[in-house]
């Protein structure tokens, strides 16, 4: 490794051209936006993402907030190591320390309140990724939850439950009186729902965080198991190695019977709350004389039906017409037959009119024997009931 | 431990050309056109409801086969994936080797098709389609080709109507949901499948991709990212790149009432490989189905292992039944150059052979 003012002198010059190369392309884009120029790559991202991507498509604008989180995540990633390598440590060393620096980082991660609030580069922020991108949805399905975590005195951690408790302690706690005692006791219902629904994302945030601790550990492992000739050699080979680690990892996690209780806990107690306040918001609809999601339910499903029954009987429509149209063309075509019979392979039956065909094949051979065993036993009428009942079955 | 061998010089070179990739890629990313989806030329034949029959206008000079080819689609992402890109198209493969090829395109359900069921979906649409089909070409049956859960929907279709079957292809589709490393089955076990539906009606597609992505974060969400930037200087790798991304995040809401139904039957109690699957009141036994089975899997596949498809050889009452096996992933089987030159042919192939 090279010296340490070596290494200040290249790591400036290459942020010169970092800088130079994006106020270039800043200028190109609009010349009218002042870009600020930052000591740190990883940071001066931020400034070229709103310079370049500000008026694009929503879909460029998506594949480029990406490429620009990863970039800055890979940036950090550098910066820390090339700060280690400046201090004159040699390379396993600073790789070694950069690592000690993200298991620091992550233990004080517990009193975070929010995804968002993680350092601008951190890099082991990719492993919450999943639990950051699901918090986001699941803000979106259940809003009210997202809301009771902004009352005064609670608190918001995504790792720890803490003192969330007291503050919820004491609304669950007030007895219900009066005329509005069951609207007050489906709201405190509602609160119990979220109180339960927080607790189970927090255990999956700290399972998450328990084994991100854990990759490191194995990343470490991993580096020193590693033969001279699989060592990575680049910074990019570095990266690559701590996905692939970091991948098996979670997998194993994600394959573990502790993962799928918590994450069905999780998705579980989601839509225990979410349906909750749905039917709250029901019953409000119902008392304004407005149409709620249950009367809605309740028509979809009745025109389903409807759809169906339709269906089933233009299908059987189809049928009646062509058989009548064939017993029609059977008896014109008697007398000329008579002189000159059609050869065999015309009479056999075309393919089904485009009509829902109905019941399948199985089930028709099915329902042609009980028909044909009922009539022989002259009970035309109980033959015909079973073959319409075959048919509803079919629901097409 | 060994060595590891960094120089500072080298790093910040690398650094220095990463951002250079960056910035000339970020330029070609801000002029691409929007991206379309589909290429190969197609008429709307039937349409129903969301769904539509599309038929693919065949290249010209090529002699076409008899029998007509559905293609039945996933209702998870969209189809066409089976048709990305000029020289990336399963569906002009198919064509350039003598397949009439159809497809079904589920379209984007919403609440109105909620209590759309399987029933509805394979009795009802799939069955409809393979009659209008029937009726254009004046056949009795028809040649099918069904993918990852559309492989599922077709085995079901097949089994309950054999009367219109010729061949059914099947490709990256699940049969056995319970395989020791099927990582989505593994993480719906003890999910409340009816409380997910009774209260999000439709399951969105955004709950999907959040799934799907998943499966493998650090890949999905993050290293093909940076993976991006080597690539992006070059025009053409960018539209390439946008048309997955566009395809990637472009997932229809599910049906309520199919998903439910599917979640539970194959994924939770494993009815193919288990028994008691009934679509509509009628049971689908595999073991009932006789028509030659073509059944297609991809050996890296992280949504579909390859046991789990590998299942349907020893479940499926037909004597005529191959296995064919691709070096990739779930895909990668529709995309890649090696699939091109492979995957269709081989399909096409084996289908003259039974047609």
């Amino acid at each position: 490794m090279s010296d340490s003012k070596s290494w200040t002198d290249q790591w400036f010059k290459a942020q010169q051209q970092f800088v130079d190369a994006w106020s270039d392309m800043a200028r190109a884009g609009d010349a009218r936006r002042q870009v600020p120029q930052t000591e740190l790559w990883s940071d001066g991202f931020e400034a070229w993402r709103k310079a370049v991507g500000g008026e694009s498509r929503p879909d460029v604008r998506e594949a480029l907030e990406k490429c620009f989180d990863m970039g800055r995540e890979y940036f950090s990633m550098a910066e820390r190591i090339g700060r280690n390598l400046a201090d004159g440590k040699e390379p396993r060393a600073a790789i070694h320390q950069w690592m000690e620096q993200l298991k620091q980082g992550l233990q004080q991660w517990s009193n975070l309140s929010g995804f968002d609030s993680v350092a601008t580069g951190d890099f082991m922020k990719q492993w919450f990724a999943p639990s950051k991108a699901w918090q986001q949805m699941a803000s979106q399905m259940a809003p009210m939850q997202q809301a009771l975590w902004q009352l005064p005195g609670m608190n918001t951690s995504v790792f720890n439950l803490g003192e969330a408790i007291d503050p919820l302690g004491r609304i669950l706690e007030a007895p219900g009186i009066g005329y509005f005692r069951e609207p007050q006791e489906k709201q405190q219902r509602g609160v119990q729902l979220a109180l339960e629904y927080h607790e189970a994302n927090i255990k999956f945030n700290q399972a998450f965080l328990r084994i991100a601790i854990e990759s490191i550990e194995g990343f470490q492992q991993r580096l020193l198991q590693i033969d001279s000739e699989a060592m990575p050699k680049t910074l990019r080979e570095l990266y690559d190695l701590w996905v692939e680690v970091s991948e098996t990892h979670y997998a194993e996690f994600a394959m573990s019977e502790e993962y799928q209780a918590l994450y069905g806990d999780m998705v579980n107690r989601l839509m225990v709350l979410k349906k909750h306040y749905h039917d709250i918001i029901d019953d409000q609809l119902r008392l304004m004389n407005m149409p709620n999601s249950r009367e809605v339910d309740t028509m979809q499903q009745r025109i389903q039906q409807l759809r169906r029954d339709n269906i089933a009987m233009k299908k059987e429509l189809a049928e009646i017409r062509a058989l009548l149209g064939k017993r029609g063309a059977a008896k014109a075509a008697k007398p000329a037959a008579r002189s000159a019979p059609a050869p065999k392979s015309a009479a056999e039956p075309a393919p089904a009119a485009t009509a829902n065909a109905g019941a399948p094949a199985v089930k028709r051979a099915v329902a042609k024997k009980a028909a044909a065993k009922k009539a022989a036993t002259k009970k035309p009428a109980a033959a015909k009931t079973k073959s319409a009942a075959t048919r509803s079955k079919t629901g097409a | 431990m060994s060595n590891i061998p960094f120089r500072s010089d080298e790093l910040v070179n690398e650094l220095v050309q990463f951002n250079q990739n960056l910035s000339k890629g970020v330029k070609n990313l801000l002029e691409t056109e929007e991206i379309t989806s589909g290429v190969t030329p197609r008429e709307e034949v039937y349409a129903e409801d969301k769904l539509k029959l599309y038929r693919y206008q065949p290249s010209t000079g090529v002699v076409q086969g008899k029998t007509p080819l559905l293609i039945v689609y996933a209702l998870v992402n969209r189809p066409y994936m089976t048709d990305i890109q000029e020289n990336r198209s399963t569906i002009r493969s198919l064509l350039d080797h003598g397949q009439d090829v159809y497809l079904i395109d589920w379209g984007y359900p919403d609440r109105a098709d909620k209590y759309l069921t399987l029933d509805d979906y394979i009795n009802g649409y799939i069955d409809r389609c393979v009659d209008v089909i029937r009726e254009r070409h004046g056949v009795k049956k028809v040649n099918i080709l069904g993918i990852c859960q559309g492989g599922v929907f077709s085995l079901c279709y097949s089994t309950l109507h054999q009367d219109k079957v010729r061949n059914l292809v099947t490709m990256v589709t699940p049969v056995d949901c319970k395989t020791p490393d099927n990582m989505l089955s593994h993480w719906v076990q003890q999910m409340d499948i009816d409380a997910i539906v009774d209260a999000m009606g439709n399951l969105p597609g955004e709950m999907l991709n959040w799934t799907f992505l998943n499966l493998k974060p650090f890949q999905l969400m993050g290293q093909k990212y940076v993976s991006m930037v080597d690539i992006i200087s070059d025009e053409k790798n960018v539209k390439n790149f946008m048309r997955m991304e566009k395809w990637i995040f472009d997932s229809p809401d599910q049906a309520g009432e199919a998903f439910r139904q599917f979640i539970k039957d194959f994924f939770q109690q494993n009815k193919l490989v288990e028994g008691g699957l009934e679509i509509g009141g009628h049971a689908v036994d595999l073991k009932n189905l006789k028509v030659p089975v073509l059944n297609i899997y991809a050996e890296q596949d992280h949504l579909v292992p390859p046991d789990a498809s590998r299942a349907l050889k020893k479940l499926v009452g037909s004597k005529d039944y191959t296995e064919l096996s691709f070096p990739g992933g779930h895909i990668g089987i529709y995309v890649s150059g090696k699939a091109q030159k492979t995957v269709p042919p081989a399909i096409a192939d084996w289908l003259k052979k039974r047609s």
